[in-house]
């Protein structure tokens, strides 16, 4: 048994017979690709290196190992620049945006894909709007709007703006839905589960890895977004870390040591994910795709 | 046994917050173009007014069309240059290429990082006073290599083009990718029994198969392209770079609704005009290019 699958699979890897040429032109490739690539580790690690230098250290080497690693640099962002404070409101904005806009989406999706009512073509292509007009075109009345209601430069106004952005997890969401075979919703009805349960009971449990592929994406999203904070964002209390990194970019000579720590803060929850769930996330992206 | 309507409440919740906050301000946005309107005090219907004022204001309408045409430059960058490196990246993924999967990885890696960070990374290359590449240009002996980069227009251009291929190649990467695993085995095992070459299965059955795919990426990518932003902003800083080379309709557009570049004081009306002239732009092309592309579609 053991010996036949282990037979197959080299079969499988076999199926390609390379000439010679065609060979070193694939090796050519990745050696090409993995120059390429060691760019993102060799920016990122001089990151890391620079943000545990000393000022005098960091201004004159400022590629290569430092002489004495230090944390001062950190501590200063944490401490004397309030940057857990601008964490925390970039935690916030997540948690909330991401919550809210994976709760909606699902049960929207839930209702487009489950039901059959009148006008559903429509609200299909209603759903996909925001997925087809960039957040540019709307920027400005989302402004007065939230000045109107009272949440401009305010965390909760940008934050009902990103649980309301569920066009991108709805389509995912009624893709997935498609494939759960009716059978078991029917049983649970004829035992007298009313829909909500149905749906909280016996549909959440099932789509579980594909809440985690539309949590991540709009997770990652919300967190690295720029535009709108800034834009929606204006008092100082309320920046997000994306904020305060454009701000440091500006002022890089005064603050170099700072700034780095402060790259790194931001970079590390987002490479922690990467590692960890790097198929989810690439699944997500390309699942969000409108394909054909 | 199921109750009519039952749809709604799960809908309902949805359709409130996402008319809000993503359909409605669309809506806003178009009934905002005909008025004049400080932000305060009460509006003035102005017909066209704003509309004429983009096309014909002596201080306003050469910057908004270098800007339109730096956005244009930049979808044809999107088409000629970075879809076909997707298209080639994820082909080479396809193949198996020694590494692949670290690659892939890798290549895909820098997607994650916010604008802000690679605009960092990008400040840390391409600063002439501090920068590794200056710096390095220095060590082997090439100074008159060394250039200001991003505040040199020949450069600010075509580093931002590599910025983003470096950044955000990896989504259709990995959407091309998924298309081609998704080309069923049978196909793939038919044409190697059959004898075909490695160029014959590209090109006869990978790129046909993989079109219809291809066609909305390139339509999600060319949207995107022209609502460009945040890298131009933060690396050419709000004036579009030097002498312009940076300068994107949207920056245009945020310059004049909530920075006053106008007269002086923010005139909303003339910046939803912007808005509309945008989408309707975007719009244009999408369906253009919805057409060309329909034309190439193989009959399935």
């Amino acid at each position: 048994m053991g010996k036949e699958r282990l037979k197959k699979r080299f079969r499988e890897r076999n199926t390609e017979i390379l000439s010679p040429s065609a060979k070193i032109v694939r090796w050519i490739f990745s050696i090409v690709l993995l120059l390429y690539t060691s760019i993102t580790i060799f920016v990122i690690g001089i990151t890391v290196m620079d943000s545990m230098k000393s000022k005098g250290d960091l201004v004159t080497n400022f590629v290569g190992l430092p002489k004495a690693w230090t944390l001062e640099n950190y501590v200063k962002v944490l401490t004397e620049e309030n940057l857990l404070r601008y964490a925390a409101n970039s935690v916030f904005l997540v948690v909330v945006g991401t919550l809210g806009c994976l709760f909606l989406g699902a049960l929207t999706a839930y209702g487009i894909s489950r039901f059959e009512f009148r006008g559903k073509g429509f609200i299909v292509a209603y759903f996909l709007i925001g997925m087809m007009v960039p957040i540019q075109v709307s920027v400005l009345p989302l402004f007065l709007i939230l000045r109107t209601i009272g949440l401009l430069n305010n965390l909760l106004g940008l934050a009902l703006v990103y649980v309301s952005g569920i066009s991108m997890g709805c389509f995912i969401f009624q893709k997935f839905f498609q494939t759960i075979p009716m059978a078991m919703e029917e049983s649970a009805r004829m035992d007298g589960a009313g829909d909500f349960k149905i749906f909280f009971r016996i549909i959440v449990p099932l789509c579980k890895p594909v809440i985690m592929t539309v949590a991540l994406i709009t997770a990652i999203g919300q967190w690295n977004d720029f535009y709108m904070p800034m834009v929606l964002l204006g008092k100082r209390s309320t920046y997000t870390l994306t904020l305060i990194i454009y701000q440091y970019i500006g002022q890089f000579t005064k603050h170099m040591g700072e700034s780095m720590a402060a790259v790194i803060i931001t970079l590390i929850p987002i490479i922690v994910l990467y590692f960890l769930f790097s198929s989810q996330i690439v699944e997500g992206i390309s699942g969000g795709a409108v394909k054909g | 046994m199921r109750k009519k309507h039952a749809h709604i409440k799960f809908i309902l919740p949805g359709f409130l917050f996402y008319t809000c906050f993503v359909v409605l301000p669309i809506i806003y946005v178009f009934g905002l173009s005909f008025v004049e309107w400080s932000g305060m005090g009460p509006m003035k219907f102005s017909g066209l007014d704003n509309f004429i004022k983009v096309f014909t204001a002596q201080n306003f309408a050469p910057i908004f069309f270098h800007a339109l045409g730096n956005n244009v430059k930049y979808l044809l960058c999107v088409w000629l240059i970075i879809t076909p490196i997707q298209y080639l990246l994820a082909y080479l993924f396809f193949i198996k290429i020694p590494a692949h999967r670290y690659l892939r990885f890798m290549v895909f890696m820098p997607y994650v990082i916010s604008s802000t960070i690679v605009s960092f990374f990008a400040t840390l290359i391409f600063n002439p006073i501090f920068g590794f590449l200056n710096k390095f240009l220095e060590g082997i002996g090439l100074e008159q290599l060394q250039g200001a980069w991003f505040g040199d227009p020949k450069w600010a251009f075509k580093l931002m083009v590599m910025l983003i291929i470096w950044q955000g190649a990896g989504s259709g990467i990995m959407i091309f990718y998924s298309n081609f695993m998704d080309i069923s085995k049978d196909v793939m095992e038919a044409c190697r029994i059959d004898g075909c070459t490695e160029w014959q299965r590209f090109t006869r059955i990978l790129i046909p198969l993989s079109l219809p795919s291809c066609a909305s990426i390139i339509t999600m990518s060319s949207i995107w392209a022209l609502a460009l932003f945040d890298l131009p902003f933060i690396l050419g800083g709000r004036n579009g770079g030097v002498s312009g080379s940076l300068d994107f309709a949207n920056l245009v557009f945020y310059r004049y609704t909530f920075g006053n570049a106008l007269s002086g004081r923010s005139e909303l009306g003339f910046g939803a005009a912007i808005c509309v002239i945008m989408f309707i732009f975007m719009m244009t092309v999408t369906v253009i290019q919805r057409k060309i592309l329909k034309k190439f579609e193989y009959d399935t």
